[in-house]
């Protein structure tokens, strides 16, 4: 097994021309990259200004004509499509893909879904951006925290309409027809997905407490009065006095809609002071031994193999629960762990890291404009797993046969569009390939058009790997 | 050497390794094969299976309501609406169960949270959850194999048991030297081998025709249902089949007989009368389920269309019913009757047709679709409407 391959591919996302020969310490490389992971600007349609004005038309349109309502839906796809394809231009140039690999990686298990709701996607590179990208070498939860606290999960789960059954909200609100309740659905996955996991050792009672905890954790700005419009705008305005239709549109806590009262979650009381009671439950989940778990065991499959082996979850565990969540100090413990140089093991390409790399290979800096209708048709894209539980992270979930021969496929429409000047012979610095391996000698094969030699080596099973 | 020999030569050599729709899957005992169809967007169910004998329809349904002599009688209470005629023949042969007032057991009018229940066969959303028919797949005995009809693995099938796809999004042509080469490639790994033979495989099954057909691309049902035909009618094809289609949620214009919605369901009918046919003689076992998330408002919306509801319609449809029927506890359409004085009251569980559905294709006992349904034991099967 080639070290800097390895590193380069399975810790970065693909090697480029060169770049095996280049990095040296291939452990070193790594570890340099786990210093600050750049910021990101907004694209220009994307500022926070920009996003307000098209929220507040889309939600406007929702009384207007059906013209109206197409075109302030078009803008939020235009919203979501400069974010998206802004995220995937960092990924193919950034000169720390680790720390870059890293930001996928948790974006992914703290997910959000533009595809679930109009009004999630033009905040899921915002959310990427806000939450993910400064978290990612500092806290687990401070980056739960901000998850919590942001439109987009705060949209794509219900909590901004959550509403204490015993809130002041409530009580106004209980002469009103169909006025709704508690909604659990954050405070469920909170638990399911983001930190004890499944098996975490929580129960139905943890889920409800926890979600009256966060009852009042809204979005502000979102006024949602007017004729019932697919089912939502059933509170009427009044409820929401401190809200207008043209503010910003961001995080706040609602005392009207807040559950009054302590709450018990996972055997520890928490007398309710506001904002803080949901602040400190969510620290304490972070830190609960079961995240450090749960965390490692994903980061092991994304990291080492399909099946963690248990050795490496439980050092990745340790370095989680002793350091309370520090996320640099757990990257560096994946590099030191002896399984991620296993050669036996082997991480089948998730469908955008296999696209990401056939473009790094060839140093490709921009994106055409198919990209985003690439990764759908690869079924991994951007932003927009089915499920709160994200992307899987196996070979199992992407390597059917209907995925190999659409990757196939697509492999002639990356050639193509690198065109005659990329040379195949590029393929053999960035996989690592087995001596014998017949695309050696295929990629200077004269009597294969130029372009296919190119599509049968991203196409072919090397490639497939990291 | 032209694809075919090409293929003969490489699958029929006993070297796959990974499930080939001809090849490496054995036969389940029955043969069975269930196929189901999801109707994203909440289809209208009061439009499609139009409850003409309520003497409140037309009332409630106001500009939507549809005129009597358009509709195909089921009974004195029940029609299906002009688009849908082509399924007379199924009801005629005692091959259509037709289901009202069913609805998922959570009420929620979001897609997002309604198909989560409806594909994962649970009461309340769960994040972490597998779809039913994979765990489907997990309880049946024996070889067994699903594949998912569509662009993205549904939710529905996803989860451990390994399932295929096919999805009729694939690009043009991909000419069969360039695809030879490939597989000498792919010989190479071990791990990968078989599965891009499958691959190619299925490539053969479906061949090129169904897709060529106009407005293939655009998601017509017809294509993509003759398509799933050829898949699933071979000896030892999939057992289990997910399919779905967009475009039901009709907020707007959903019109009368000859109408947007009414010409979508004639796309729905033909499909299927066109899967019935295609499957030749292995429509014998075959059942298809037909349902949607939930069902629009009984009354029209300001812009001529619907909005999210509650229970709504679906279907039951092959030689595995009973006998054509409705299957529904009708509530009734006056105001009261109404669920929170807007939307068709459930009186089904999903579940019910569900299990029944399952149990009648596979012999499967109660007890085993049960665990298909974690947390249904409440809910009887509705096992009679099967045969």
């Amino acid at each position: 097994m080639d070290v800097s391959l390895r590193a380069l591919n399975r810790f970065g996302l693909g090697a480029r021309r060169g770049e095996a020969k280049g990095i040296g310490d291939a452990r070193g490389w790594l570890r340099s990259q786990l210093k600050a992971v750049p910021r990101l600007e907004p694209p220009n349609v994307a500022t926070p200004e920009a996003l307000a004005q098209a929220v507040h038309t889309f939600r406007s349109a929702a009384q207007g004509d059906t013209l109206q309502r197409r075109a302030a839906r078009r803008q939020l796809v235009e919203i979501a499509s400069a974010e998206s394809r802004a995220a995937l231009i960092e990924r193919l140039t950034s000169e720390q893909p680790f720390a870059e690999r890293l930001v996928a990686f948790w974006s992914n298990h703290l997910c959000i879904s533009a595809g679930a709701k109009a009004l999630v996607a033009p905040f899921a590179g915002s959310y990427e951006r806000e939450v993910i990208r400064p978290h990612v070498l500092g806290r687990f939860e401070d980056m739960v925290l901000a998850s919590a606290k942001h439109p987009a999960m705060l949209v794509y789960l219900d909590n901004f309409q959550s509403i204490g059954p015993n809130s002041m909200a409530a009580q106004r609100g209980r002469r009103q027809r169909g006025a709704r309740g508690l909604n659990e659905n954050y405070a469920r996955e909170l638990l399911e997905l983001h930190t004890l996991g499944v098996e975490g050792g929580y129960t139905q009672e943890d889920v409800q407490e926890l979600a009256r905890v966060l009852t009042g954790w809204t979005v502000s700005g979102l006024v949602r009065g007017g004729a019932g419009n697919n089912g939502r705008g059933r509170y009427g305005r009044r409820l929401f006095p401190q809200q207008e239709a043209d503010g910003d549109i961001g995080f706040v806590f609602q005392p009207l809609l807040h559950e009054p009262g302590a709450r018990m979650v996972l055997g520890k009381k928490y007398a309710d002071d506001g904002v803080a009671q949901g602040e400190r439950v969510l620290r304490d989940l972070c830190r609960h031994p079961s995240t450090a778990k749960f965390v490692a065991t994903k980061l092991v499959r994304h990291f080492v193999a399909d099946e963690p082996p248990a050795a490496a979850v439980e050092r990745i565990a340790g370095a989680f629960r002793d350091t309370d969540g520090d996320l640099a100090a757990v990257a560096r413990a994946l590099i030191e762990l002896p399984e991620s140089w296993n050669a036996a093991m082997r991480k089948f390409r998730s469908p955008q890291d296999w696209y990401v790399a056939a473009l790094r290979a060839f140093e490709v800096k921009t994106l055409g404009d198919p990209a985003v209708s690439v990764l759908r048709q690869l079924r991994q894209p951007l932003w927009a797993p089915q499920a709160p539980k994200g992307f899987g992270d196996s070979m199992q979930e992407w390597a059917d046969p209907d995925s190999l021969m659409n990757r196939a496929e697509l492999a002639r429409t990356i050639a193509r569009r690198l065109g005659a000047d990329s040379d195949p012979r590029v393929l053999l610095e960035v996989t690592d390939l087995a001596a014998g391996d017949p695309l050696r000698t295929l990629v200077s094969d004269g009597s294969i058009a130029a372009a296919d030699r190119l599509a049968l080596g991203i196409a072919g099973p090397a490639f497939q790997w990291r | 050497m032209n694809r075919r020999q090409f293929l003969r030569n490489m699958c029929y050599g006993g070297i796959a390794t990974f499930a080939l729709p001809r090849v490496t899957f054995a036969q389940v005992s029955q043969g069975g094969r269930l196929v189901f169809v999801l109707l994203r967007g909440g289809f209208d169910g009061l439009a499609a299976v139009v409850p003409y004998g309520d003497s409140r329809y037309e009332s409630l349904r106001g500009s939507l309501a549809l005129d009597p002599t358009d509709l195909f009688e089921l009974s004195d209470l029940f029609a299906l609406a002009p688009g849908l005629a082509p399924l007379r023949e199924a009801w005629q042969r005692n091959e259509l169960l037709v289901v009202h007032a069913m609805a998922i057991p959570y009420r929620t009018r979001s897609h997002f949270d309604g198909q989560a229940i409806l594909e994962t066969g649970l009461d309340r959303p769960a994040g972490s959850s597998d779809g039913w028919l994979n765990r489907l797949l997990q309880v049946m005995s024996g070889k067994r194999s699903g594949i998912a009809i569509a662009a993205g693995m549904p939710r529905s099938m996803s989860g451990p048991f390994d399932v295929q796809t096919w999805s009729p999004a694939q690009l043009g042509h991909v000419d069969d030297a360039y695809l030879e080469r490939l597989a000498v490639l792919y010989r190479t790994d071990a791990a990968l081998q078989g599965r891009f033979e499958a691959a190619l495989q299925q490539q053969e099954t479906v061949g090129e025709e169904p897709m060529a057909a106009r407005g293939a691309r655009r998601g017509g049902i017809t294509p993509i249902m003759r398509a799933t035909a050829r898949i699933l009618r071979q000896d030892e094809g999939p057992n289990i089949a997910a399919m779905e289609f967009s475009g039901w949620d009709t907020h707007a214009n959903q019109g009368l007989a000859g109408g947007a919605l009414d010409r979508l369901l004639g796309q729905l009918a033909e499909g299927l009368m066109v899967l019935r046919t295609d499957m030749g003689t292995a429509w014998a076992n075959t059942t298809v389920v037909v349902m949607t998330e939930f069902g629009r408002t009984a009354r029209p919306n300001g812009t001529r269309g619907t909005d999210h509801g509650t229970a709504g319609a679906g279907f039951v449809m092959g030689p595995t019913v009973a006998r054509s029927a409705v299957l529904s506890d009708w509530p009734g359409l006056d105001d009261r009757s109404l669920f929170e004085g807007r939307d068709l009251r459930p009186t089904l569980d999903t579940r019910a047709v569900l299990k029944a559905a399952i149990a009648g294709t596979f012999d499967l006992t109660p007890a085993q679709a049960a665990r298909v349904f974690p947390g249904s034991d409440a809910v009887r099967g509705a096992y009679d409407v099967m045969r």
